[in-house]
């Protein structure tokens, strides 16, 4: 066997010259106010000039010290300045690559480009290109799966990538009703009391004319305008950030890739090896579902099974949702078919957890009745009704659905989430008891498997079914010395 | 179709080892009451409640908890698949084939080593699918390892 002559090591785009100081600057402002500081108390303009220099100088030092190598067995990258650091993957682990192109990347025709393995790399030790040039990168995309797609390549027929969903501008109305817009509202409060902003804002004129403005109202109406104003700011910064993070995305497969792009300012790029799918789970939030929507994510061996990285498509009709996924599956009876409901002892248990709150409240308020005010008890009688409907929706939600080669299990009603799991992909069963499912006779089934969150359950279940369940998916429970047909 | 529960107990000497285990940090507890006790008498009706409160704990951890895991406890390794039952208030069953089987480890705590005891622990390719074998008689633990590391060697197929 010839060895190749290993690769040489290469440069990151040297326009990182231009973006390495400019992030160095940005993360280390404190150093940067500390060196004006002492440079204005001392009188001595050279410390802020050193300051700066050294932070700029660290900057360009970064990129003549990171280098990489596509080798034949593995890629390795070389970082650090002052602390070396080595991170080698070897190729034919490469699971999937993905992009992200910030707005100053983008300016400079730039790409950050991640390597993702089986294993779960986390900070340091992720492989991460930052940054190539934009036009390199399918070049080194190519290179980089070509181990793990190379049976894909040899039975090529000139089948063109084929789009599976692309944004419209309608699904922007699955966003307004999320919380993204009210967590960003109280991140900026949050920061301008911070940084103190918000003592010297109290004190200005603007904050006492509005003080002034609300005496004038009455407290009743100011409180509304105000709670109008924070919910429309929340919906207005939810679309605008929808529409920013998921504008133009396009989910397209080419034969054994899955591509999927998105992005208006900031364009991120997954490819996804369409063999280490392992099924896909619908998610329907309680605000998206009441719209009639669904958001998609893969589940995959070597994706991180929760956040961004498993995404495949944000809410959005879930009818596109569920055809999507059927396309992937090529099983659209999991996608979309009636599921076994779990009996009526799952459905008390529902019923019991959430009418347990109300119960203990209801106690404590008769038990206190002549301390209780009086607007308590219709608040009380709202907040049974919410209850009530929790439980209501969650005892509908609760099924499953098996055969030999999937697993589909729905559960959830703020949260609803139908898992579609391939039969191949279980690599383990568990039947968990809790002491009052073992009173109940019911049982939580959990499947192992290495993709996605790794265990996806299938809960209270009726426990003689728990096992039947295990083995029509995995033929294996049913073949060992364990095994009794009643 | 179902499965019957496994049958091999744990070493004889698991739930003495979990209830020394058990005991050590309540007994630290314990004698941080006393000590504090001899400082400071005032609010006789906090130490009386403290130290029903550890007493109680105890009762619970060091003779109950035991107890009831050893009878819960069971393990059984056939050809195929390994299979064990655990827990005390919640009790889980977990079956994993042994053809997906990644690693097998043994490890030993000090009171383990103490009492000639030991865990193994195999893993395949899910985080949530790690079946634990625990207090095990050394011997038994050393088998246990060489039945499964034999067997998991003949299935060379990617395990995940």
């Amino acid at each position: 066997m010839t060895v190749q002559a290993p690769q040489v090591w290469q440069r990151l785009s040297p326009r990182m010259l231009l973006v390495h100081p400019v992030h160095e600057i940005l993360r280390q402002i404190p150093l940067l106010i500390g060196s004006v500081v002492v440079g204005s108390a001392t009188g001595n303009p050279m410390w802020t000039l050193v300051g700066l220099a050294l932070v700029v100088g660290y900057g360009f030092a970064r990129w003549f010290t990171t280098t990489y190598r596509i080798d034949v067995q593995e890629v390795q990258l070389r970082t650090g300045v002052l602390q070396r650091k080595v991170i080698s993957v070897p190729r034919n682990r490469i699971r999937s690559v993905s992009t992200d192109a910030r707005l100053l990347h983008r300016l400079l025709g730039l790409t950050v480009l991640r390597v993702s393995t089986g294993q779960e790399a986390r900070g340091d030790a992720a492989f991460t290109l930052d940054a190539v040039q934009a036009s390199q990168v399918p070049g080194i995309r190519a290179i980089l799966l070509a181990d793990s797609l190379a049976p894909a390549e040899e039975e090529m027929v000139s089948e063109p990538g084929r789009e599976l969903a692309r944004w419209q501008p309608s699904w922007l109305r699955y966003s307004p009703l999320s919380f993204t817009g009210l967590a960003m509202i109280l991140a900026a409060v949050g920061v301008v009391y911070q940084t103190g902003a918000g003592v010297a804002l109290e004190n200005s004129r603007l904050a006492r004319s509005g003080l002034d403005a609300a005496e004038r109202f009455g407290a009743v109406a100011s409180v509304a305008v105000a709670a109008f104003v924070v919910v429309a700011a929340s919906v207005v910064l939810s679309v605008l950030r929808s529409l920013v993070t998921y504008g133009n995305l396009v989910l397209f497969r080419d034969r054994d890739v899955l591509h999927l792009e998105h992005g208006l300012l900031r364009v991120r790029q997954h490819t996804f090896d369409m063999r280490r799918l392992r099924g896909g789970t619908l998610r329907e939030p309680l605000l998206v579902r009441l719209f009639g929507g669904a958001r998609l994510d893969a589940v995959m061996t070597g994706v991180d099974g929760a956040g961004e990285a498993s995404l495949l498509l944000p809410p959005c009709p879930r009818v596109t949702a569920e055809w999507v996924l059927s396309g992937l599956i090529a099983r659209p009876d999991v996608v979309s078919g009636a599921l076994r409901g779990h009996g009526a002892v799952a459905t008390r248990r529902r019923w019991t957890r959430a009418l347990t709150l109300p119960a203990v409240l209801l106690i404590a308020m008769v038990a206190l009745y002549w301390w209780t005010p009086v607007w308590l008890w219709p608040a009380w009688a709202v907040l049974t009704v919410c209850c009530a409907l929790l439980a209501f929706d969650r005892s509908r939600a609760l099924g499953h659905r098996v055969d030999s080669e999937w697993l589909v299990a729905r559960a959830g009603s703020l949260d609803r989430r139908r898992d579609c799991i391939a039969a191949a992909g279980i690599i383990g069963w568990t039947v968990r008891q809790t002491f009052p499912q073992r009173r109940a006779g019911v049982a939580t089934l959990i499947a192992a498997t290495a993709a996605g969150v790794k265990s996806y359950r299938v809960i209270d279940v009726p426990a003689e079914w728990a096992w039947s369940i295990a083995a029509s998916t995995s033929p294996w429970v049913a073949d060992n010395a364990w095994v009794r047909t009643v | 179709m179902n499965l019957v529960d496994p049958a091999t107990p744990p070493s004889r000497k698991a739930p003495l080892v979990w209830a020394i285990g058990a005991a050590i940090p309540w007994l630290v507890l314990a004698l941080g009451q006393v000590v504090w006790f001899a400082l400071d008498r005032r609010l006789l009706w906090v130490h009386a409640l403290a130290g029903a409160v550890t007493v109680l704990g105890i009762v619970v951890f060091v003779f109950v908890v035991p107890l009831w895991r050893y009878r819960v406890h069971r393990w059984d390794i056939d050809a195929k698949a390994v299979y064990t039952r655990t827990g005390w208030l919640v009790q889980e069953r977990r079956i994993a084939p042994i053809s997906r089987v990644q690693t097998v480890d043994t490890e030993r705590g000090p009171l383990d080593q103490l009492f000639g005891l030991a865990n193994v622990t195999v893993t395949t390719a899910s985080s949530a699918g790690a079946v634990r074998i625990v207090a095990l008689d050394s011997d038994v633990a050393d088998r246990v390892v060489a039945q499964l590391t034999d067997i998991a060697a003949i299935g060379a197929e990617d395990a995940t």
